[in-house]
């Protein structure tokens, strides 16, 4: 039973960004970090590995080069191997340029689970799980806040508007958990070490079988416009005065606004 | 049609999902825009009444499935109509459901994937999708590149259309072609549990009290409670509250929980991280109280209050019940 781990650098949430002339984002001017939600991903995986779920657990990372940290980082809290798929012709890959080629090489790695976690810190758009699991013709289980292995199928715990359902589908499948499935580890010192003498291997869109032209230009999406946000109203401050006076002035900024 | 703009209309408990209504609204608007027809593609229980959707907005609408399934169990017959209407964009709702049917139907059908988004329209011919991305920072807008496949799949966060209020006709039904539910259609319940936690659907409410962790216990909770029934609201939570066990995950707002777009955000004992903001950073009036004066939420709050909490929410709950006579 095999694991493969999807994950993305990327900017960190507190850190300044910037896009570049050609509308990108500028990932050279941001600190980098694994997509926090992904972390989630990773314990899932290593919590199964622990329990004898699950036999071993790889990562997969498609990115620039630096990428490679992301995923010694990973190999750091646990796990066995990694693979990052880098590639010039990648740059400014869309959702649906992404997906096709994690899909690719998830083929050939051909996991029992492949996992991701539930959205990326930057995009937020939760795509990519849905459309891998459509490129690769498997099952999704999504938004798990628990993944488990029973048998010859997994299952995922997953909230609905008032309670959750458990939903099963038979291996392989595609799946993504959220951030309930437990804190992540910090990767130890000794994970750190043994993390350097883990196996990491770096393909190119060709060594999956890929071409530049399978791929639209990596994106069958262009940004045509980015700017900053527009400026918000400033806020109304109350402070230093009696509970009765902040009663008062909350209800008429309330009527002000027919919102009573 | 090449113009008509499809939308995906989640039923529950037999009647349409807010975000049905919200979207129905949407396509006629873009379907103006494009000069086709809005498109329903209902699925959940009770979408077979699909045709009072056109009162909503819609002109046409395929019924994908009634069933209690999964809603992923649909994309292998949302893709099939999708084929045969040939719209130029599909809208989607931004909630757990609509991103999984969107993002099989980008992968299914080999189409751009946009949002989530909080303006769509159709200008020279094109979808153009304005998103807010790295939390927030930059806003871009994006359309599909030159010779990209139709049609555009847009997920569409909530309340950026307005439901239509006091519309008539009907929208022309054709079921969904039966068809192989593909590999999606695997996925199934086994265990249900519907009402683990007796709590509002966040996404339908139009005034929101939520709750941090200065609202201290699960009692604390219920002062918040008692200022959202008076304001007719429903009560939400930070992680942090949730994480504590205070309230259901179901109240959760922000990055990883529930994204919100009410007239009224009321932030109680809420710092403001920008895990919490993303998911109600568009509410369209901000209403803070906190102990904090340094509170990240003092700076994008529209009212800020410094003050403690359980002085003040009694009170205003006595007092908007006052002014409102109830």
């Amino acid at each position: 039973m095999r694991i493969v781990v999807c994950l993305k650098q990327v900017p960190a949430t507190t850190s300044e960004k910037r896009y570049t002339a050609d509308l990108r984002l500028d990932r050279a001017a941001s600190e980098a970090v694994i997509n926090p939600l992904d972390e989630y991903a990773i314990e899932q995986a290593l919590r199964l590995q622990e329990a004898g779920s699950v036999d071993s657990v790889g990562f997969l990372s498609m990115g620039p080069e630096p990428a490679t940290e992301a995923l010694r980082r990973a190999l750091a809290m646990g796990g066995d191997d990694a693979t990052l798929v880098t590639d010039p012709a990648l740059g400014g890959a869309d959702t649906w340029a992404t997906a096709r080629v994690l899909a690719t090489a998830l083929d050939k790695l051909a996991p029992d689970v492949s996992l991701m976690g539930m959205a990326s810190d930057d995009a937020r758009g939760s795509l990519v799980p849905g459309a891998v699991a459509a490129l690769r013709g498997l099952p999704l289980l999504s938004y798990g806040s628990e993944l488990r292995i029973e048998g010859t199928a997994a299952r995922v715990r997953r909230l609905t508007a008032t309670g959750f359902d458990i939903i099963e589908a038979p291996l392989p499948v595609v799946a993504s958990v959220t951030d309930q499935v437990g804190e992540p580890r910090y990767a130890s010192l000794k994970g750190i070490m043994a993390a350097k003498r883990k196996p990491m291997e770096t393909w190119s869109l060709a060594d999956i079988g890929l071409a530049a032209d399978d791929l639209h230009g990596a994106a069958l999406t262009r940004v045509i416009e980015a700017r900053k946000p527009e400026a918000k109203a400033p806020t109304e401050r109350v402070e230093n005065v009696s509970a009765d006076e902040a009663v008062t002035r909350i209800a008429d900024w309330l009527a002000a606004r027919k919102l009573i | 049609m090449a113009n008509d703009i499809a939308f995906l209309a989640e039923y529950a408990d037999g009647a349409p999902s807010r975000s049905a209504l919200e979207l129905a609204a949407g396509a006629a608007e873009l379907a103006e825009q494009s000069g086709g027809e809005p498109v329903a593609l209902a699925y959940g229980p009770g979408a077979a009444d699909a045709a009072a959707l056109g009162a909503a907005g819609a002109a046409r609408a395929v019924v994908l499935g009634d069933a209690a399934a999964p809603a992923i169990t649909c994309a292998g017959a949302a893709a099939a109509a999708l084929s045969e209407i040939a719209p130029m964009a599909v809208l989607a709702p931004a909630t757990p459901n609509g991103r999984d049917l969107a993002a099989a139907l980008i992968g299914l059908l080999n189409v751009p994937g946009f949002g989530p988004v909080r303006a769509v329209r159709v200008e020279d011919g094109r979808v153009r999708s304005e998103q807010a991305t790295l939390q927030g920072t930059v806003i871009t807008v994006s359309e599909p590149a030159d010779g990209a496949p139709q049609p555009a799949v847009v997920l569409v966060l909530p309340s950026t259309f307005t439901p239509r209020e006091g519309g008539s006709g009907k929208a022309t039904v054709t079921p969904a072609k039966a068809g192989d539910a593909g590999p999606f259609g695997a996925a199934r319940v086994v265990e249900s549990h519907p009402a683990d936690a007796k709590v509002a659907n966040l996404e339908e409410a139009s005034i929101i009290v939520a709750g941090g962790r200065g609202v201290g216990s699960a009692d604390g909770f219920a002062t918040l409670e008692e200022l959202a029934a008076a304001l007719g609201g429903a009560v939400g939570a930070s992680r942090a509250a949730a994480d504590a066990g205070w309230v259901p995950y179901q109240l959760q707002i922000g990055q990883t929980g529930k994204v919100v777009k009410p007239a009224l955000y009321v932030g109680c004992g809420i710092s403001g991280a920008i895990q919490h903001r993303v998911g109600m950073q568009t509410a369209e009036n901000v209403l803070a109280i906190n102990k904090d004066p340094d509170a990240p939420i003092g700076e994008f709050a529209d009212l800020f209050v410094v003050g403690d909490l359980f002085a003040i929410v009694p009170k205003l709950t006595a007092e908007i019940r006052r002014r409102k006579g109830t």
